[in-house]
Parts: C-alpha cells; sequence; structure tokens
C-alpha cells in the first residue's frame, strides 16, 4: 500500500526509515532502528518516536480496513513497559473493533532483530517496550486528501526511504524550548513534519508533548528535561494543526516521593489564534528510577 | 450505538432508550433509581458553573466525599471509585452539551496523580470539542480537604447518539445535592458484585443495580472491575508486589467497545511488565453471556503503596 504523494521524500517518516508490512486485512508490523537519534534521557527510545511507530501501524491498519473512507487520529495512549534489547522496535497493531464512526486498533512494541524476528534473552522473550492503543474517527469518503492504493495480495511490505537522522530527533523537528518550567515548546509546521492532511503529524505531537512534559516535570524537581523520561502518553487530538508554529504549555500536578510526576499539556496552533489542538496527559519518571536502557 | 456506556442523567426525565426500548425514566425495581444509583454510591453532588449556561458547552463541578469504606490501599478513594465519579461527571456534561442529542463514553483516559486523599474532592468537568460525532471533555480531580492538592486529570471521549433516540430534559442550571451517607455501607466490591478471587480473571455479576437506564452495565462499574481486576493480577503475577500496603491503579485507558447487556463479565489480565515497583496491565473485559464478546479494552499502571 501507498498513499500519493506522502510522505514526500524529505520527510521526518522516511528520515526513521520505517519499514512496515500489511500481515492480513487488520493487522501491520511497522519497524525502525533503535539509534541514539531516538534515544531518550533512559537510554531506551522516546515515547514519541514509539507513538510516532504506532500512530503509522494504525494508521495503515485503519486506511485499508476503512477504504474508501478516510480516517483522522481521535485519540491516542501509550506507556512504557520495559527497555528495547534489539537492533529494532517494532510495534504490530490489529483491529480491536470496527464501528459505525471509529476505530479502535490496539499495538504491542517489541524487540526484533534485523531480520524482523523476536529477539531472546536467556532464551526467553523479554516483556514488550510499549504497549499502545487508539481511536481513529472515520472520515466519510468525499474529497479523500490522498489516495490510498490498495493490493489484494497480502502480505504487503513498503518503506519510507529517505536519508537518516543526523542528530537527535527533535532536533530535526527544530523543536525549541521557550520555557522550560512553564513546559512551553514550539515546533513550526513544514512539509517534513506533516500528516496526509498537510497538518502537523500525530507522532510529531507526540513529541512535541513529551518534550514539554519532561522540561516542566523535569523543572519542577530542580532537573531539566533530560533529567526525566516519559512514560505514559493519553493525547487527545481535538484539531488539526496547520499553521504553526505549534506550542505547548504544561500544567504540572504532583510529583510523589520517588519523582514520579504528571502534567496535562496543552497544544496550540499560534498562527491560528491559538487554536488547542491537542491535550495531552503525561507522566514521567526521574532517569535514575526508570528503566529503558537500551541493549 | 457505537459504545458501551450511556448516561442517564440525573433528574431526567428518559422516554425512549437507543434501541427503541420504552424506559419512561423510572427505573425497573422501584427501591433501585437507575439513574443515580451508581453515582449516589459515591454520593456524587454536581452543580452548573455560572455563566456557562447561554452559551457554548456547559461546565460542571462535582464533589464526593472519601467515606471510610472507599478508601482503598492508597489511603484515599479507590481509583475505580475515582473513575466512576469521573465518568459519571463527564459523561452527564458531554451529554448537556449536545441536547437534544445524548451520548455514549466510547474512551476513558485518567492519570492519577496522588493516591492519598483527605476529601472530600472536588471535581471539573469542561467541554474541549464539540463535533457533530463526538464530544471530548476533560477533567481535574483536585483535594478540598488538602488544599486543593492535585488528585487526577483525564480526558473522556463520548459518541453523539441519534437524536431520535432519546428525549432528556433537564432544568438548568442543573444542580443536584450531595446524597446522604449510607446507613450500613456496603464496601465497593460488595456493592459492584465482584466476586472474591485472585489471578488473572476476575469476574462481575451483572445484577439489576449496577444497570443504567438503558438496561446495560454503567461505565463506573467497568471502570471499578478493571481497577480491582488489574491489581488482583498484578499481586498474583509480580513477587514482592505491594510489599508494605497493597497495590493501587494509577494511569488508566478503558476503551468502551461495545455495551454489556447479558453478563456475567470477565476482566481477563496480561501483565504486560514490571519495573520500579509499577506494573503494566493490559485488561479485556468481556460479556460472557454475550458470545464472550469484547466489551472493553484497556490498560491499568498499578503502583506498589
Amino acid at each position: 500500500m501507498s498513499f500519493t504523494g506522502y510522505p514526500p521524500p524529505v520527510h521526518l517518516l522516511a528520515d526513521l526509515g520505517m519499514e512496515a508490512v500489511l500481515t492480513t486485512h487488520t493487522t501491520a508490523r511497522v519497524r525502525t532502528r533503535v539509534t541514539p537519534q531516538v534515544a531518550s534521557p533512559g537510554g531506551g527510545v522516546r515515547i514519541g518516536v514509539l507513538a510516532t511507530l504506532v500512530d503509522v501501524v494504525g494508521g495503515a491498519i485503519a486506511a485499508r480496513v476503512l477504504h474508501p473512507d478516510w480516517l483522522a487520529t481521535a485519540d491516542l495512549a501509550i506507556e512504557l513497559v520495559g527497555p528495547p534489547v534489539g537492533p529494532w522496535v517494532e510495534a504490530r497493531g490489529s483491529v480491536v473493533r470496527r464501528g459505525r464512526t471509529t476505530l479502535v486498533i490496539e499495538a504491542l512494541v517489541v524487540s526484533v532483530d534485523a531480520d524482523g524476528g523476536d529477539v531472546t534473552v536467556d532464551g526467553r522473550v523479554p516483556e514488550p517496550v510499549a504497549w499502545a492503543s487508539m481511536t481513529f474517527a472515520v472520515l466519510p469518503a468525499k474529497e479523500p486528501s490522498v489516495a490510498a492504493e490498495l493490493s489484494a495480495d497480502l502480505p504487503v511490505h513498503w518503506g519510507f526511504r529517505g536519508g537518516a537522522l543526523d542528530g537527535p530527533v527533535l532536533d530535526a523537528l527544530l523543536v525549541t524550548v521557550l520555557d522550560g518550567p512553564a513546559g512551553r515548546v514550539s515546533v513550526p509546521v513544514r512539509p517534513y513534519v506533516h500528516n496526509s492532511f498537510g497538518a502537523l503529524q500525530g507522532g510529531v505531537i507526540a513529541l512535541l508533548a513529551e518534550a514539554a512534559g519532561a522540561e516542566s516535570l523535569g523543572a519542577a524537581q530542580g532537573r531539566d528535561g533530560s533529567g526525566m523520561v516519559v512514560t505514559d502518553l493519553q493525547i487527545a487530538y481535538l484539531a488539526l494543526g496547520r499553521v504553526g508554529p505549534v506550542v505547548s504549555s504544561a500544567r504540572v500536578l504532583a510529583t510523589g516521593p520517588d519523582g514520579r510526576a504528571g502534567a496535562v499539556v496543552e497544544l496550540r496552533d499560534t498562527g491560528a489564534d491559538g487554536r488547542l489542538t491537542t491535550v495531552v496527559n503525561v507522566t514521567a519518571e526521574p532517569t535514575d528510577v526508570v528503566v529503558g536502557v537500551a541493549g | 450505538m457505537t459504545g458501551a456506556s450511556p448516561h442517564g442523567g440525573p433528574g431526567s426525565r428518559t422516554t425512549v432508550g437507543p434501541d427503541g426500548e420504552v424506559v419512561d425514566g423510572a427505573p425497573t425495581d422501584p427501591a433501585v433509581d437507575r439513574r443515580r444509583h451508581v453515582s449516589d454510591y459515591f454520593r456524587l453532588e454536581r452543580w452548573e458553573l455560572p455563566g456557562t449556561v447561554a452559551d457554548g458547552p456547559p461546565a460542571i463541578a462535582g464533589r464526593t466525599p472519601v467515606d471510610a469504606h472507599l478508601r482503598g490501599p492508597g489511603g484515599g478513594l479507590r481509583t475505580g471509585g475515582l473513575l466512576t465519579s469521573i465518568d459519571s461527571l463527564g459523561g452527564f456534561t458531554s451529554g448537556l452539551a449536545v441536547l437534544p442529542r445524548w451520548i455514549v463514553t466510547t474512551s476513558l483516559m485518567a492519570t492519577v496523580s496522588e493516591l492519598s486523599h483527605v476529601g472530600p474532592l472536588r471535581l471539573r468537568a469542561d467541554v474541549l470539542r464539540r463535533g457533530r460525532n463526538s464530544v471530548v471533555t476533560s477533567l481535574d480531580v483536585v483535594d478540598e480537604g488538602a488544599g486543593d492538592r492535585h488528585v487526577a486529570a483525564a480526558t473522556l471521549t463520548c459518541a453523539v447518539l441519534d437524536p431520535d433516540a432519546m428525549t432528556l430534559e433537564f432544568e438548568r442550571p442543573f444542580v443536584l445535592a450531595m446524597p446522604e451517607p449510607q446507613i450500613d455501607p456496603v464496601p465497593p466490591d460488595e456493592f459492584f458484585c465482584i466476586e472474591p478471587g485472585e489471578g488473572a480473571v476476575t469476574r462481575l455479576r451483572l445484577e439489576d443495580q449496577l444497570r443504567n437506564p438503558w438496561g446495560i452495565l454503567h461505565g463506573g462499574a467497568v471502570a471499578m472491575l478493571a481497577d480491582e481486576a488489574a491489581c488482583r493480577a498484578t499481586l498474583t503475577a509480580v513477587p514482592g508486589a505491594g510489599p508494605e500496603h497493597g497495590v493501587a491503579a494509577t494511569d488508566v485507558v478503558l476503551h468502551y467497545l461495545r455495551p454489556v447487556k447479558v453478563g456475567p463479565v470477565e476482566a481477563r489480565c496480561t501483565v504486560l511488565g514490571t519495573r520500579a515497583g509499577r506494573t503494566s496491565v493490559r485488561v479485556a473485559i468481556h460479556d460472557v453471556g454475550s458470545d464472550d464478546r469484547l466489551v472493553t479494552l484497556g490498560s491499568v499502571t498499578v503502583l506498589d503503596v
């Protein structure tokens, strides 16, 4: 399956080198390499990158299941479970329920080797890297923004081929921290981060929320953003961020005795009268508490 | 109907249910008022905030005490109870926003930042987005007894129901006083008919008082079941879990996929992983008596407390 003209050759998804396979009519797998460019402060993969992976696998399934209708991500929740222990991480998605107006998809993110096989540790398959679920809104097919070319034969393989990231993923997105304690982080809206509607891609939104949450929650504990690992994102997509820059703000909720803390992050399209585009519940832990040291 | 948890409004007059059945606003059992039974258990008071009635979507506040029999291992209101109040208030707010249509909850995402509460807890629900097919509402919960310390944040998404499916009327601005304390309160597991047990599977009997005016299982009961099931699964599967006081649910995601009509209801848990006193549990809830169909899917993060 491919979407005509999307993503363009110079695009985040291409730079992440994602490889995908539609395994059945209702399941798919999408993987990306574990590299220093996508590493979280704790050493694992940034949850925003995993969310991007999940969004792509969900979108691939949804586009096929809903064809000729189109889709928009309505919500996405992801939580880290264990550290990645292989050279790749793979999101394995499947349909949970197809309704009249919504489609719910579940995805498990696991560690895989270069051949796509499960990585084992001491003869055992380790715990997954993350678990995610998402809801897609069904958009009736009037004038879909991109055309899906569906193959009748399965499996279908494809890849997003581009240049590799030559620096941290947040730098590639041109993310700028305006005010760390307030969680004010900015990202421009440009073709490199577009979704198929020409607005800010859902995974990029997750990355922005991750950065905003880490900055604000870190500041609340006397750390900078690199001292926190975001472990959970609960994202409600309310409107498209078409103009930009999209700027976040964060409200720190509370901090537990072990430093585990939560914030509510709001994203607004400052080029569209400050329209509220996204609300995200963010949970983070200090790097010395967590987790995700890449193997 | 695309989801599983439609909300009957307190003080409302329901005439026709979403499946066309006549409900007439009155419970089948006169001793049980299905419009309020579950939220009354948590003594949820509600009031519409000034200035939000005439234009735009409403904002509704609520208050619930933290009675002794409702406290969990964390020392505060059990997370399942918190989610029930969030679902009740958020669903009602969403419904008011789309009158004369009504809503059904399709997903609930919540993060609990404080498990120990003084009480009462004050809730506020604001509509973030009111679309043709769905309503998104944010909820905030603070502990009034602890200087408005933050307790939880949540986002509730509801699908809008066919306007021909029901007629609901409310006096505006809406006010509902806090119900009186129960004389002989029963613990949550007993009230919600959650069978005793341990392990990966927890079962709920679908007794009549747990049905809402539409005759299906209340979304709050589903949340309470998910909470209890995830905690039991953690205590069974994770050696040393809850070494001091036990375990409690914090971050919760629930997708209400289908209404629960028959029962019994089973929550089947898979412990995904554990680290630093924090366990991730996938929860799949099935209506056993309805061809065992999957009715709710979600995840619960369980913390040692």
